[in-house]
């Protein structure tokens, strides 16, 4: 039951923000970014996803009526994986502009995704992105400093601070109405901008995930979580500092740090904790373990699995068996090469995931990179679900191998290099299905920023009260 | 009072309030950070062009020392990397990568070059598709949050900076009730507030500067004293901008908290909003044609190729009628139908990219025409070009490999169509790739136009702060 007094407080608050011309236009202007990026987000993520989907099926098309040929030739020829858009990347584009679109499945190597939509973009683009989750991490918390640097500090000031508490108002219940009726007045903003999502969401998701209105909802959730947790702090500095004028310098500093300066030192940082190697040195590296392999994973002895062969099929001649030599072979040499990119691609992952972790250990001192991280989960445009895309492409990829090269083994003979498989082998291959990770898997890889984001809020929601508390008068 | 005197004053004042001497050493330790991240990338891009180009030697190497065993009469090592086999030393193991040495100004803005290609590795079977892939290794995460480097803080927080220097340069003596005695002395509030503004200016932009230079210093020195001139000449314009807005902000005679919202507003507005809004605009507009299409229509162009190899040839054959002699045209060689069948498929993915980079274009010329809008991508566009980390040197770079490309293939493809075999003698003379820089010219005059239009809009605000100033009187 909220005390009368309060009621009054919250109500005075909100329609104060709502007189002031200068922020209603702010907020116009805010909102109307809002909804326009999320329009624009919308469109193009589906117009992405209807063209990956129908790429993917072209992709199945052409491995299908690829007519009559060498299993092997097939391998060789191979089939295209296109990443699908998800239900939520119209919210959060993430990465996703700067890993790959498609990666070509071929015999005898894992490639790269190619085809980055950044580098087809323009210099400009790069620093004029503009997505949903970029209006609500920088131009809310924005405006929230806007709507708050004078709740105390301005009425300090005007000297209706002491007024007001000598009718009896209680601080505490005087700073959390003004909190309610500021975030009442958010909410105007907010709550539409949501709505719209959602509808959008319900009535032409743009791609497939699990469970998008979960992940929709905890989306929604963080949001809130990170604008609580900047009306808190804005508060407390509002009834901490002397003037308004101090105030607004020190949140205009906290809001540069947070979403300039601390999102590109933890891009140094990560970069200096956990180094890559260059694109130069980890190609000849790859080439060289392929070349003549490593200490614990030598190549594949040819000499000794024909010999094991013989001796399975009691033969002694190669001839004689009653299956294709090569295709063994092949196989051996294509798992050779699967443990060879594990070893290079996984440790370059992994060491992606890791500078991952300094960017939201960074979050201790920029709530922003906590946000950033689990929005772009949410939406499923982060790294660790471009990886989980990657790696079902490359399971896809050493099945359609192995199927491939059993054929070889089982339907032709040693030497005989005229066998030809047809369409019957191609299609009897099933095609690329990708289930997106679940929501627990997403949250599990953030547990970090969710901890940090939890402890922004309730670190900034101690301060304020403590600053509230011994508030000064005059 | 003089205007010296106006500076000496100014000095003592600002170095004593403490906030902005913070700011302005912030500021400082910004700046050098910033430097020294240039500084490392440029190393390590200089480290791995090292390396491509020893690789070139090295293979260079090889080849010739297998060449020479076989010539010796020794076997080669393998039926499939035969050295004397055109398609052998043109193709992947003779392989060239063509290198795009750093910008001259790399140090002082990273700029694409984290994103983009630097070399490329050409061999017979290069083409549009080659062109097809991804620069340096790099977290996707890091390359979307981009570098913190010195066009970085020029572009963000020095506007900050200086709307932090002058947002109440005028406000300020009238809240104090100092205006009318300062205006007493025979100077008037336009000679004040300029003399303020410059020697903050000076300060300002001198500390970017003097960084710069350092920076030069460190890494290419002065070999491109063009490309330094745009460089600094972006600074000084994009910061006098900010300048003269504030001073035409404080013209307005309005209280400092009243200016310094204001101000804040204005760089929300012209560095986040008008960018990403002309990019929206951009993108709805313009749509990018999408590379995935491509990728269809290069499996589409591949597949008929291969059944159509004899037909191909006989047509390839039409085109170069220099290289049907030794070819029998009733059994070509197997290196024949393959090569038809690989030009034919260069030729297909040729229309379609062109294709592709025609719709590119347009949507750039859009992007382009917009920036107007902006100071911040006037600047950043001028910044990136200068350093020669923009678009612009990439794919000059890109367009010379692509000319590269096809001198290789005119020296290797007539002996695989003609099933001809090489020796050691061809080594010296096969084709090396060699960057021809732009000349400085090209570049300047790309920059004009955005500085010019930058300068323009100096002169306008500086003119309506001008006209405002010289209202304000002392008793006001």
């Amino acid at each position: 039951m909220i005390r009368h007094s309060i009621r009054h407080i919250i109500r005075k608050e909100f329609s104060d923000v709502l007189r002031d011309g200068r922020f209603r236009w702010c907020s116009v202007l805010v909102g109307a970014l809002l909804l326009v990026s999320l329009g624009h987000g919308w469109v193009q993520a589906r117009e992405a996803q209807r063209e990956h989907a129908a790429a993917q099926a072209t992709a199945r098309d052409h491995w299908e009526s690829q007519g009559e040929k060498n299993p092997h030739s097939a391998a060789h020829y191979g089939i295209y994986a296109f990443k699908p858009r998800l239900a939520l990347s119209f919210v959060d584009e993430g990465v996703d502009p700067y890993t790959g679109t498609s990666v070509w499945l071929e015999a005898h190597r894992q490639n790269d995704f190619l085809l980055r939509p950044a580098q087809d973009a323009t210099s400009a683009q790069r620093i004029g992105a503009l997505t949903a989750a970029q209006v609500l991490q920088h131009l809310v918390p924005l405006l929230i400093i806007l709507l708050t640097f004078g709740a105390l500090a301005g009425e300090r000031e005007r000297g209706t601070l002491r007024q007001l508490l000598s009718t009896g108002v209680g601080r505490r219940d005087l700073a959390l109405g003004k909190a309610l009726g500021i975030a009442g007045a958010l909410a105007l903003l907010l709550v539409p901008a949501a709505a719209v999502g959602a509808a959008a969401l319900v009535v032409g998701s743009p791609g497939p995930a699990a469970s998008p209105v979960a992940r929709a909802a905890v989306l929604a959730v963080v949001y809130l979580v990170y604008f609580a947790a900047f009306l808190a702090l804005s508060l407390a500095v509002s009834a901490w500092a002397r003037s308004t004028r101090t105030v607004l310098v020190i949140l205009l500093g906290v809001w540069v740090v947070n979403g300039l300066v601390a999102p590109r030192v933890a891009v140094d940082l990560s970069k200096w904790m956990h180094p890559t190697p260059s694109a130069l040195e980890f190609a000849r590296t790859v080439e060289r373990e392929m070349a003549s392999g490593t200490e614990d994973i030598p190549r594949p002895d040819n000499d000794a699995l024909t010999e094991d062969l013989l001796t399975e099929y009691g033969v002694e001649r190669v001839e004689d068996l009653p299956i294709n030599q090569s295709g063994v072979l092949l196989q051996a040499s294509e798992e050779f090469g699967d443990r060879i990119f594990d070893r290079n691609y996984g440790a370059l992952w992994d060491t992606f995931e890791r500078q991952g972790a300094v960017h939201e250990l960074v979050a201790v001192a920029a709530p922003l990179l906590a946000v950033r991280a689990l929005s772009m989960g949410l939406a499923g445009t982060d790294v660790e679900q471009h990886r989980h895309f990657a790696s079902a492409a490359e399971t896809y990829r050493r099945d359609l191998m192995r199927r491939m090269n059993g054929d070889l083994t089982e339907n032709s003979r040693s030497g005989d290099f005229s066998y030809q498989a047809g369409a019957e082998l191609w299609e009897s291959t099933p095609p690329l299905r990708y289930d997106a990770p679940t929501l627990g898997w997403v949250l599990g890889n953030r547990i970090l920023s969710l901890v940090v984001l939890g402890g922004w809020l309730a670190g900034t929601i101690l301060i304020a009260a403590a600053r509230v508390r011994r508030a000064e008068v005059t | 009072m003089t205007a010296r005197t106006v500076l000496r004053n100014e000095w003592r004042l600002l170095m004593a309030d403490r906030p902005l001497r913070i700011a302005l050493g912030l500021f400082a330790l910004l700046l050098v950070y910033a430097l020294a991240n240039g500084v490392v990338w440029t190393r390590f891009q200089e480290r791995t062009v090292e390396a491509a180009q020893a690789g070139n030697v090295e293979r260079e190497q090889a080849l010739a020392q297998e060449l020479a065993d076989i010539e010796a009469g020794a076997e080669p090592a393998s039926r499939f990397s035969d050295p004397r086999l055109p398609n052998v030393m043109g193709g992947a193991r003779g392989r060239h990568t063509a290198v795009l040495t750093p910008g001259p100004l790399t140090a002082l803005t990273v700029g694409q070059s984290d994103l983009l290609p630097y070399y490329y590795d050409v061999n017979i079977y290069t083409n549009e598709s080659s062109f097809q892939q991804n620069g340096e290794v790099e977290s996707p995460l890091n390359l979307m949050v981009g570098r913190f480097d010195l066009a970085f803080v020029v572009i963000y927080p020095l506007p900050l900076l200086v709307l932090a220097l002058s947002f109440n340069v005028l406000s300020e003596e009238r809240e104090q009730g100092t205006l009318a005695l300062t205006l007493s002395q025979p100077v008037s509030a336009r000679g004040v507030v300029a003399a303020k503004l410059a020697f903050r200016a000076l300060l300002a932009v001198g500390m970017v500067l003097a960084v710069s230079l350092v920076g030069l210093l460190v890494t290419g020195g002065f070999g491109a004293p063009g490309r330094i001139l745009l460089w600094c000449a972006a600074v000084v314009a994009y910061a006098l901008f900010w300048f003269v807005l504030a001073a035409w902000v404080n013209s307005l005679r309005r209280s400092s908290a009243w200016n310094a919202t204001v101000l804040v507003g204005a760089w929300l507005v012209l560095v986040v909003v008008l960018p990403a809004g002309i990019n929206i605009a951009a993108g709805l507009l313009h749509p990018l044609p999408s590379r995935v299409q491509m990728i269809t229509a290069q499996r589409e162009a591949s597949n008929e190729a291969v059944n159509r190899r004899s037909e191909l040839l006989a047509r390839y054959l039409e085109d170069h009628p220099e290289m049907a002699e030794g070819v029998v045209a009733d059994e070509p060689g197997l290196g024949a139908l393959a090569w038809a069948a690989t030009d034919a498929v260069n030729r297909r993915l040729e229309e379609v990219t062109a294709e592709h980079d025609a719709s590119r274009a347009e949507q750039i010329a859009l992007v382009r025409r917009y920036r107007f809008l902006s100071p911040a991508l006037m600047a950043q566009g001028v910044l990136l070009d200068a350093a020669g980390t923009g678009d612009a040197r990439f794919a000059g770079f890109q367009s010379q490999v692509r000319a590269f490309a096809e001198r290789w293939r005119d020296f290797f493809v007539p002996a695989i169509v003609a099933g001809e075999q090489m020796d050691a003698s061809v080594l010296p003379s096969v084709p090396q790739f060699n960057l021809a820089e732009e000349a400085s010219g090209e570049v300047t005059r790309r920059a004009a136009v955005p500085l010019a239009v930058l300068g323009g809009l100096l002169l306008l605000v500086g003119a309506g702060a001008g006209v405002g100033l010289g209202r304000v009187r002392g008793a006001s």
